[in-house]
C-alpha cells in the first residue's frame, strides 16, 4: 500500500470519526426522545428521522446541495462569513453524518425502549433528577445497544458514497474517501488498486463490529451470576 | 406527631376510571385493600410522584407534596418518600449495595441501619437477579429506608402470597413500623397481614374509596372476600412468651391466655406482639379427649355454632381456656361420623406447624 492509499484510509477513518463524534449527542437525545415521547406528532418524527435509511444517498446529497450550495441562502450565508462547506471535507462529514444518523438511533432507540421506565421513576423516588436518573440507570442499561448503534453508524460513515459525491465531489487529496477512491479507480481502468482499498473497508469494518461484539460479550459475562 | 401523617386528596384519570381519593391517615401503618385493578398501585405512584396527571392535594406532615390550587407539584425527587414497588424494582446492573446505597439523600449511618433492620448484610455482593422475590423486596425496603424518607409506599405483590416466612415482606414491615416509626401506606391482599400490621385500612373499589377506618371492624364485613381469596382464618393476637430451641417451638401467649407453640422462629424478640394465624381446616376436631397426638397444641372447647360454607361445615368453637374462640371447618361427613352439634364438647387440636406467626 502506498503512502497514498494510507492518506485516502487515515482521511476515511477521520471523516468516519468526525460523522460519529457529530452525530453521538443529537442521536443519543432523538433516541430518548422517541423512546420516551409519547404524544403527537411521534409518527412523523419517527417517520423523518428514519427517511435517509430509505432515500437513495444521491438524493439526500442533492438536498443537502440545495441547502448548502453557494446560490442557495444558507450556502450564501456560511460563504459570505467564511465557511466554505461544499466539496470540502466539511461536506464529507455533513453527508455521512445525515446518512448514518438514523442507524444510530434506531439501535438506541431500541435499547432505551428496552428500559423499563419504572425503574427510572423508582430512581426518581430516590432523589435522582431526570438527568441524574439518566447517568445512572438509563444509560447503564442501555449502553450496549447505544454502542452497538454508535459503531453501526460508524461502519456506516466508513463506506458511504452517494451523498459525499454529491455534496463533496470526490477530489483526491480533499474529499476523496475510501469508497470513492474505490470508485474512481474502477472509472479510470486501476482494477487492482480499488480491490486493495475495498480489502481495507471489509477489514476496517470487521475490526469495528468485532470489538464492540467483543465488549458486549465480555461485559454480559460479567454480569451472569 | 398529631393530627395526620398524611393528607390526601386529589383526582387522577385512569384508562377505566378517575381515580379519586380523599383521606386523612394517621401516623403508623395504613393498609390499602381492595380488589386488582382497583386503583392501589396508581395511588402508591400518586404519593411518590410518578403520575403527573394527578390533581388535588397531598401533604406529608409539614411538607405539602402536590396542592395544583397552588401551582405546588414536587417532582419525585423532591417528595422524601420511601417507594418499594410490587417487583421491587431493584437496578439490574447494580449489586445489592449499589442499589441500598443509591438513593442521593442516603448516608452511611441510614444505609447500615436499613441493612441491619432487613439483614441483608450477606447479600450486599450479589446481583439482583441471583436473589429470591423475597429477598429483593427486602432489599428494595433497605433501599427505600436508607434514604430517609418521611413516609413509606409499600405495594405487596399477589406473588408474595408464598408460604415461606421469610419470603414474606410483612415481618420486615413490622420491624421497620417499630424501629423506624414512620407513615407507611401498604398495599396488600392479604387479609391477615392487614389486620396484623395496619392501625388504618383504606378499601378501594373502581378508584373510590369504598370504607376507611380500624382494620379489625371493618374487616369483619370484609372477611367474604377474604374467604373467596385464602380460606377462613383464624387470626389470634398473642406475645411472644419463650423461645425453646431443644424443642424447636416458640411459645406464644394469646391475648386470651392461651398458650399456643409454634416452630422456632428467633426472630421475634420475647415480648413481640405477634398475630397467629390458622387456617379453620388445619384445626383438627375430635369428639372425645385426645391423647399421644402429636399436634402440640390440644384445646377443649364446646361448639357454639355449625355453619354451612361452601362445600364444608365452619364450626364456631368457645375454648374453655380464656373462653376465645376458635373457627374449625370439617367436611357434613365429619359433623355426622362424630354426632357434632350445637353445645357439644370437642377437643380441637393444632399441629404447630399450622400456625404461622404474622
Amino acid at each position: 500500500m502506498s503512502l497514498d492509499d494510507l492518506g485516502v484510509v487515515l482521511f476515511t477513518l477521520e471523516m468516519a470519526g468526525l460523522a460519529t463524534a457529530a452525530i453521538l449527542v443529537p442521536g443519543v437525545a432523538s433516541a430518548l426522545l422517541l423512546a420516551r415521547y409519547r404524544g403527537p406528532g411521534k409518527g412523523a418524527l419517527e417517520t423523518i428521522l428514519s427517511l435517509p435509511l430509505v432515500l437513495p444517498p444521491t438524493a439526500v446529497g442533492l438536498a443537502l446541495l440545495e441547502v448548502l450550495g453557494r446560490d442557495r441562502p444558507l450556502g450564501s450565508w456560511l460563504a459570505s462569513a467564511g465557511v466554505e462547506v461544499v466539496f470540502t471535507w466539511k461536506a464529507v462529514v455533513l453527508a455521512t453524518a445525515v446518512m448514518s444518523f438514523p442507524l444510530l438511533v434506531r439501535s438506541a432507540r431500541t435499547a432505551f425502549e428496552e428500559v423499563d421506565p419504572r425503574l427510572v421513576g423508582i430512581a426518581r423516588t430516590l432523589g435522582a433528577g431526570p438527568a441524574a436518573a439518566f447517568w445512572r440507570v438509563t444509560l447503564p442499561l442501555a449502553w450496549r445497544g447505544v454502542l452497538a448503534g454508535v459503531v453501526l453508524a460508524f461502519s456506516r460513515a466508513l463506506g458511504e458514497f452517494g451523498a459525499t459525491i454529491m455534496v463533496a465531489g470526490n477530489i483526491p487529496g480533499r474529499t476523496q474517501t475510501l469508497s470513492l477512491a474505490i470508485f474512481h479507480d474502477v472509472q479510470t481502468g486501476r482494477d487492482g488498486r480499488a480491490v486493495a482499498l475495498a480489502g481495507v473497508t471489509v477489514a476496517l469494518a470487521f475490526c469495528a463490529l468485532w470489538t464492540t461484539e467483543w465488549i458486549v460479550r465480555r461485559r454480559s459475562g460479567e454480569d451472569a451470576p | 406527631m398529631s393530627g395526620p401523617a398524611l393528607e390526601i386528596d386529589f383526582t387522577l384519570p385512569l384508562a377505566r376510571f378517575v381515580l379519586r381519593v380523599r383521606v386523612q391517615l394517621p401516623p403508623g401503618v395504613t393498609a390499602v385493600m381492595g380488589p386488582s385493578g382497583a386503583g392501589k398501585t396508581s395511588l402508591l405512584e400518586a404519593l411518590a410522584g410518578l403520575r403527573r396527571r394527578a390533581r388535588g392535594r397531598i401533604v406529608v406532615g409539614d411538607d405539602v407534596l402536590l396542592d395544583d390550587a397552588r401551582g405546588v407539584s414536587l417532582p419525585p425527587e423532591r417528595r422524601r418518600v420511601g417507594y418499594v414497588p410490587q417487583d421491587a424494582g431493584l437496578f439490574p446492573h447494580l449489586s445489592v449495595l449499589d442499589n441500598v446505597r443509591f438513593g442521593s439523600r442516603s448516608d452511611a449511618k441510614a444505609v447500615d441501619a436499613a441493612l441491619d433492620t432487613l439483614e441483608i448484610r450477606p447479600l450486599l455482593p450479589r446481583r439482583p437477579r441471583s436473589l429470591s422475590g423475597g429477598e429483593r423486596q427486602r432489599v428494595a425496603l433497605a433501599r427505600a429506608l436508607a434514604t430517609r424518607p418521611q413516609v413509606l409506599l409499600l405495594d405487596e405483590p399477589l406473588a408474595a402470597l408464598d408460604p415461606g416466612l421469610r419470603e414474606r415482606i410483612l415481618p420486615w414491615l413490622l420491624r421497620v413500623r417499630d424501629e423506624w416509626a414512620l407513615p407507611c401506606v401498604y398495599v396488600t391482599h392479604n387479609v391477615g397481614e392487614a389486620l396484623a400490621a395496619a392501625s388504618h385500612l383504606v378499601l378501594l373499589r373502581e378508584g373510590t374509596v369504598e370504607a376507611e377506618g380500624d382494620p379489625r371492624s371493618l374487616l369483619s364485613a370484609a372477611t367474604v372476600v377474604a374467604e373467596a381469596e385464602a380460606g377462613i382464618e383464624n387470626l389470634v393476637p398473642g406475645r411472644v412468651v419463650a423461645h425453646d430451641p431443644g424443642a424447636g417451638v416458640t411459645r406464644v401467649r394469646t391475648d386470651a391466655q392461651l398458650d399456643v407453640s409454634v416452630p422456632l422462629v428467633v426472630s421475634r424478640t420475647v415480648g413481640a406482639a405477634v398475630t397467629l394465624a390458622i387456617r379453620a381446616e388445619d384445626v383438627l376436631v375430635c369428639a372425645s379427649p385426645v391423647e399421644g397426638l402429636s399436634a402440640r397444641n390440644v384445646y377443649t372447647a364446646r361448639v357454639e355454632s355449625l355453619e354451612r360454607t361452601g362445600p364444608d361445615v365452619t364450626l364456631r368453637c368457645r375454648l374453655e381456656v380464656g373462653g376465645s374462640e376458635l373457627l374449625a371447618r370439617v367436611t357434613p361427613a365429619a359433623v355426622d361420623a362424630l354426632s357434632l352439634r350445637v353445645g357439644a364438647p370437642v377437643w380441637l387440636a393444632v399441629k404447630s406447624h399450622s400456625v404461622r406467626l404474622l
